[in-house]
């Protein structure tokens, strides 16, 4: 097997490839004709894969598990807090860490928020984690608002280094200048294409490690498991297996995940603040991986691209003023369609999981999926 | 008359070498009392039968030896290990397995993924072992799968190993949990209701196919309503009335019994 490998497409998988692929040559005939900016596409690759990052991260608690978790805006935000803590000039706790050191700052955390909603809600029955990760999110993100001797409240963290800034060659590149309004970046177009390319190449390689990852856990004696539990909790009790510790770990993984993606935000865009927990962010990751097909990683990416498609291709849609509609509402309003559109027609979603979890190798084949 | 002199008035207990012991067992709920002081012994290499009228607690008594449900009062002990208070999935561990009165259909499994379900401690179950033993992983797997496989032609279903779990018939669901069942390898198979809804020729079939398991060593707890089913399989009988242990014996004298017979006829005694 070479690690390599993608594994064979099914038909429905073809397609969306091809789709991806007519989409991603449109965008570099914009580049080339200058109506996108390199920077500015690479930065679109990057919240891309962000968002891949917290869809894959989700689907292994709902996905694989069927846990209902509502905190994904906190995990993400405890990622992107602890990395920006531990290495943003403006943090009133440290700064100064190297972003490598930090990014287990950031998935520390994720871990004891995971463990400590995890422990008592994941005994009960499904609903009690659904109801208690909706508070903690608020929880989250109104402690950061207010807490400011610790996390810069509602001003943000500003002074975030790239990620590879202490790095010897890579860190003497260009350093980005970065205009905000209103917690939202806008770019300044003299940012060093080198620079986003560097986040690129960077997040790539995350969310690579990050899927092959979880190809192996899941299709395997461990996805399995997960599996049953999501159909059937006592039939996985009665054949003997430990749901509450399976679904921990699920749980716990995803959660890093989704801090994982928060970490690389706060590299991506240089500065975070509370903004950045709003529930909506888990609404999108939910509607994502619903949209891609629950319980199959390859949806959720393709779910999570397709979130960041609606988000930014509704801004570019009404900067062109073609529109005699708002960027917000149309956004909205799109996102509700996609909803309608995915219970009327394909409530398993566009790429549902069709394979069996039985680990490859011992099947004859080749590694799939 | 003589043939009522074999059945007991209770249970029988102090049998020689009993996989399943439970003793004083009571669970209310609310106001009710669904089992109330039940005493059962399972000797090893039995098939058991456990009948009783609608609502007498067979059910639940299965939750309770199970650890699906906490006895509010009792002990359960299995292989001679006390499990009284454990989690299902612990008493499992100590060889017990059971199946469900309404079938447990695992969605978006085929047959042989939820058969490749029931070995325990898998290797594969753990995390870091797929990326340090992948190889023992992938062995165990194919053991498993060949293991699967047999099970599911032994019971005459082998053509039905890649097709989903939910899109069986009644009958081949209840051969499923049995192969599923077989996989975790039990001393002790507790069987809800193994027939109900299932066509005779497949309950008949069901029945052979326990009995072969028997004889290889396989023992039995079965709850079942299909009187000639259970009296073709079973010895001993416990018959339960309102959630505890009315007699117990053979099949033709439990049969006869006025005490079941009343039960059965007559709703609540006394
Ligand atoms: N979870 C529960 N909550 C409340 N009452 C229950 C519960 N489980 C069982 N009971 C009650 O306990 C009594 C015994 O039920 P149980 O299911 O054990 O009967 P059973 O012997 O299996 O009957 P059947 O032959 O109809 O399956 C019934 O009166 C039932 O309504
Ligand atoms: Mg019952």
């Amino acid at each position: 097997m070479s690690t390599l490998d993608v594994g064979t497409y099914s038909p429905r998988e073809k397609g969306v490839v091809g789709l991806l692929g007519v989409l991603g040559a449109l965008l570099l005939l914009a580049v080339v004709t200058g109506f996108l900016a390199p920077a500015y596409l690479l930065y679109l690759v990057g919240l891309s894969a962000m968002y891949m990052l917290l869809s894959m991260g989700l689907n292994v608690q709902w996905g694989y598990g069927g846990m209902i978790n509502f905190s994904v805006a906190a995990f993400f935000g405890l990622g992107a807090y602890g990395t920006a803590l531990l290495t943003a000039s403006g943090s009133p706790i440290s700064g100064g860490v190297s972003p490598v050191v930090a990014l287990f700052g950031g998935l520390g955390l994720a871990a004891v928020l995971a463990v400590i909603i995890g422990y008592p809600t994941l005994k009960l029955r499904d609903d009690y984690l659904a109801i208690a990760s909706l508070g903690l999110a608020e929880v989250v993100r109104i402690f950061i608002l207010n807490e400011s001797q610790w996390t810069a409240g509602s001003a943000g963290l500003t002074g975030i280094p790239l990620f590879f800034s202490d790095w010897p060659v890579l860190g003497d590149l260009t350093y980005p200048y970065v205009f905000y309004a209103g917690g939202t970046p806008v770019f300044n177009m003299s940012q060093s294409v080198v620079t986003s390319f560097l986040n690129v190449v960077l997040v790539s390689v995350i969310v690579a490690a990050v899927y092959l990852f979880l190809r192996r856990i899941h299709q395997s004696p461990w996805g399995r498991v997960l599996r049953t539990i999501r159909t059937d909790e006592d039939l996985a009790e009665t054949l003997g297996k430990n749901t509450f510790a399976f679904k921990m770990q699920a749980f716990v993984i995803g959660s890093l995940i989704m801090a994982l993606a928060g970490v690389f935000y706060s590299h991506l865009v240089l500065f975070v603040s509370p903004q950045d927990l709003q529930p909506i962010t888990t609404f999108y990751v939910w509607v994502a991986v619903i949209l891609g097909g629950t319980g199959s990683d390859r949806g959720a990416m393709l779910g999570g691209f397709t979130i960041v498609a609606i988000q930014q291709g509704t801004r570019f849609l009404t900067d062109t003023g073609a529109l005699p509609i708002g960027a917000a509402p149309l956004r909205l309003m799109l996102v509700g369609l996609l909803i309608i559109f995915i219970v009327r027609l394909r409530p398993e979603g566009i790429l549902p999981p069709e394979r069996e979890l039985i680990w490859p190798d011992s099947l004859g084949g080749g590694r799939d999926e | 008359m003589s043939e009522q002199s074999l059945v007991s008035d209770g249970p029988i207990l102090g049998k020689d070498d009993p996989v399943l012991r439970a003793e004083g067992l009571e669970k209310r709920f609310g106001g009710l009392v669904a089992t109330d002081d039940a005493s059962i012994e399972v000797e090893r290499g039995t098939i058991t039968g456990l009948i009783g009228p609608n609502g007498a607690g067979k059910s639940t008594l299965f939750n309770l030896v199970s650890g699906f449900y906490e006895p509010d009062a009792g002990y359960v002990s299995v292989n001679g290990v006390d499990v009284t208070g454990r989690k299902p999935h612990q008493i499992a561990d100590q060889g017990m397995i059971r199946t469900f009165q309404t079938p447990r259909k695992p969605e978006g499994m085929t047959v042989r993924e939820a058969l490749l379900v029931g070995p325990h401690n898998q290797t594969g179950e753990s995390i870091i072992p797929l990326f340090t033993s992948p190889d023992t992983v992938e062995q165990e797997e194919r053991r498993s799968l060949e293991q699967a496989q047999e099970m599911l032609e032994r019971f005459e279903i082998g053509d039905l190993a890649t097709q989903p779990a939910t899109d069986l018939s009644g009958g081949q669901m209840k051969l499923v949990e049995l192969a599923r069942g077989m996989m975790a390898e039990p001393d002790l198979l507790l069987l809800d209701e193994p027939v109900a809804g299932v066509n005779p020729v497949l309950a008949d079939k069901l029945a052979g196919f326990i009995e072969e398991l028997n004889e290889e060593g396989i023992t039995f707890l079965i709850i079942e309503h299909d009187m000639n089913f259970i009296m073709r399989l079973a010895d001993p009988i416990i018959v339960l009335n309102q959630g505890s242990v009315l007699v117990e014996g053979p099949p033709e004298a439990v049969r006869s019994d006025e005490r079941v017979i009343d039960a059965y006829l007559g709703g609540p005694s006394e």
